[in-house]
């Protein structure tokens, strides 16, 4: 390059920074327009309430400054009740207060996976400042009746319980549910590694036709060191490249809590509006409407049933309206929504828990007691329903697990009676077998998901009658050994069903061939 | 039983609404109404003037002007700005002139909770937003892209 081509480059350089100088000049002088301010009457516990700002608009961010901003939520007749979305401690009363005439954003893009973020997405995780490519409002409407399609993608929780039984679709939102510690998060990390593997082996193999699940997961209301043990099993996982960390943890104000979902879901809408699919988990909702309650309370809004206030339902179906699948026209992505609430003593007919498993398209159950009887995870499957997802389940795993639901729900009550100890005729004898070894092979432990191929082969086997002569204490010793004997001596053939997706006569014998194979060399 | 909070509030506004006459506030009206409310002192009658001095209160904030400059503003010019205001938000205004060399230069005029900045102290903090150096939602304020 000569020198003269580098100096007129230089200068052409210059040329766009001296134009882009004058642009943010001239903006800054056409700048002196009408402001609207207002002064505060008192603030504490988050919230202000202002005098004035008589043009003030219903969730319009105003500037306290001091970098502080806030949300106006309440509009009276001769004040605002605004949440303060920064230090409250800094403000006082007789503070000037201004709108700004823009809703609440946050910013959004690919430049947030791998990263842990706060409400506003400013980064927690001191990793330099967040990249974006725009700025989503926090409260957007939901897609409407004519951007939507049908759920007909499956997403592969690596559960095999839950793939099986009760299959969760790409744009679905599904509920789980349950006690403390009964695993609810657990179903959600599990799934979010699971989607790490799937789209880290469709780039290795650069399949195009993949489409890769980002992953959304929002802390509400959480303990930190809950939070960052979670973040460090997914860094072990190698999950955290593909996921981005919403936290708002209980020691954020619960204004903060409330708008933390919010704020995820904006992020999740950016990749169903470019294209992309992403799977969001709100852990949990539960906090979320305490916090909501919270600031309610604060606000002096009526409150109902339980304190929280009457828009409690409003609160989540708007959130979880949000999750979609939306058509090729209108963005060609999807959300899918896993919602998490914790029951107190499985009361699943509480204010908040009924509220959420109607506005959800099914929930997972959770149970302490299946949790202790060593069923994990510890889904109850006659309570968990999936109301969407059997249209996205692959067409091999349906083949295969389509009578297991009405199988397990038969041997449950069967196992009830059989308690009594009477005599029992050897067809409810073979039932009762059968189902203890479909509830051994469902046993999973955590951070450890199961390919779709695996799971469709040791469904197979053990609806083949394979497992019925091994002893119930070393059926899982079978699983395993199949499943190492398929992926090393017949990996082909698991690729197989994994592409083709469905279990064709040829297939099925081939399957067959190989389990006759490995139950010669089983002792 | 006394009053509520929400009784004394609605009488209030009701007393308050008595007082406006051609969509302003009528002086006489407002000090009729305190001296009659006084007079027959019935129950609850000092919560409810507490509330209906809040009402005059925020009326007259809205009725306010202040007109700030760095400098004293020339006799011409302040009539000049109350006309022209008085023209924008009708008559009734009170109009109150002050110093504020914190401007620098300029002029920044307030009626009621608007505000009209022409003033360089707001020019400059205008460009500073522009620039990233100012904080912008509650971030630390840095230089952007430097």
């Amino acid at each position: 390059m000569s020198a003269n081509s580098i100096a007129s480059q230089g200068e052409g350089y210059m040329a766009d920074l001296l134009k882009e100088i004058e642009a943010q000049i001239a903006g800054a002088k056409a700048a002196t327009a009408k402001q609207n301010v207002g002064v505060i009457r008192e603030v504490g516990d988050g919230v202000a309430r202002v005098e004035g700002l008589t043009d003030a608009m219903l969730n319009e961010m105003l500037d306290f400054g001091q970098g502080i901003i806030g949300l106006a939520l309440n509009l009276e007749e001769t004040e605002v009740g605004v949440i303060v979305l920064g230090d409250y401690t800094k403000l006082g009363e007789g503070g000037e207060v201004r709108t700004t005439g823009n809703l609440l954003q946050v910013p959004v893009g690919k430049g947030l996976l791998g990263r842990v973020v706060n409400t506003l997405a400013e980064p927690l995780d001191g990793k330099g400042p967040v990249d974006s490519v725009a700025n989503y409002p926090v409260e957007n409407l939901a897609p409407g009746i004519i951007r939507r399609r049908p759920v007909t993608q499956p997403v592969q929780t690596g559960i095999m319980a839950i793939d099986s039984m009760i299959p969760v679709g790409r744009g679905q939102r599904e509920l789980i549910i349950g006690d403390r510690s009964t695993g609810k998060t657990t179903i959600c990390i599990d799934t979010i590694i699971n989607q790490a593997r799937l789209n880290r082996a469709a780039e290795a193999a650069g399949d195009k036709d993949y489409r890769p699940l980002y992953c959304i997961y929002v802390a509400i209301g959480q303990k930190e060191s809950n939070v960052a043990r979670i973040i460090s099993v997914l860094d072990q996982a190698g999950a955290l490249p593909y996921t981005i960390i919403v936290a708002s943890t209980a020691s954020d104000s619960a204004t903060n809590q409330y708008l933390a979902p919010f704020a995820g879901t904006a992020m999740g809408e950016w990749f169903m509006d470019n294209g992309m699919d992403a799977l969001i988990v709100f852990d949990d909702l539960s906090k979320h409407a305490v916090a909501y309650r919270q600031v309610s309370l604060i606000l002096k809004r009526p409150s109902g049933r339980e304190a929280y206030p009457g828009d409690v339902f409003y609160l989540h179906s708007r959130l979880l309206e949000r999750a979609a699948r939306v058509g090729e026209k209108y963005g060609n992505g999807s959300l899918t929504a896993l919602p998490v609430i914790e029951t107190q003593a499985g009361d699943v007919s509480a204010y908040i828990p009924t509220n959420v498993i109607s506005i959800t398209d099914g929930q997972i159950y959770l149970e302490t007691d299946l949790f202790y009887q060593g069923v994990r995870p510890a889904i109850n499957v006659g309570l968990s329903v999936s109301r969407v997802g059997s249209d996205a389940q692959l067409k091999a795993m349906k083949q295969v697990a389509g009578q297991l639901k009405g199988d397990l729900a038969q041997f449950r009550e069967l196992a009830a009676f059989a308690q009594f100890g009477s005599e029992l005729d050897a067809k409810t004898q073979a039932q009762i077998d059968r189902g203890k070894r479909i509830v051994e092979i469902f046993n999973q432990p955590q951070y450890s998901p199961i390919p779709v191929e695996v799971q469709v082969a040791a469904i197979w086997a053990v609806q083949n009658g394979y497992t019925d002569a091994v002893p119930l204490e070393r059926v899982k010793e079978f699983q395993k050994k199949l499943v190492d004997f398929l992926s090393t001596r017949k990996s082909e053939l698991l690729q197989k069903i994994a592409s083709e997706k469905k279990l064709s006569d040829a297939l099925t014998s081939e399957l067959k061939a190989a389990a006759d194979q490995f139950k010669e060399t089983w002792k | 039983m006394s009053m509520t909070r929400k009784q004394a509030m609605r009488e209030a506004r009701q007393l308050f609404r008595l007082c406006i006459v051609n969509r302003t506030l009528d002086e006489g009206r407002v000090r009729q109404v305190v001296q009659s409310v006084i007079q027959f002192r019935r129950r609850g009658y000092l919560t409810v003037l507490g509330y209906f001095q809040r009402l005059v209160k925020l009326d007259r904030a809205q009725h306010m002007v202040k007109v700030e400059s760095a400098e004293p503003v020339p006799y011409d010019l302040r009539t000049n700005v109350q006309a022209n205001l008085e023209r924008a938000y009708g008559a009734g205004l009170a109009t109150q002139f002050v110093l504020n060399p914190d401007l620098i230069g300029g002029m920044r005029v307030q009626v009621g909770s608007d505000v009209y900045d022409g003033s360089v102290q707001a020019g400059i903090a205008e460009l500073k937003k522009r620039f990233g150096i100012a904080s912008v939602n509650g971030r630390k304020a840095d230089l952007k892209g430097v």
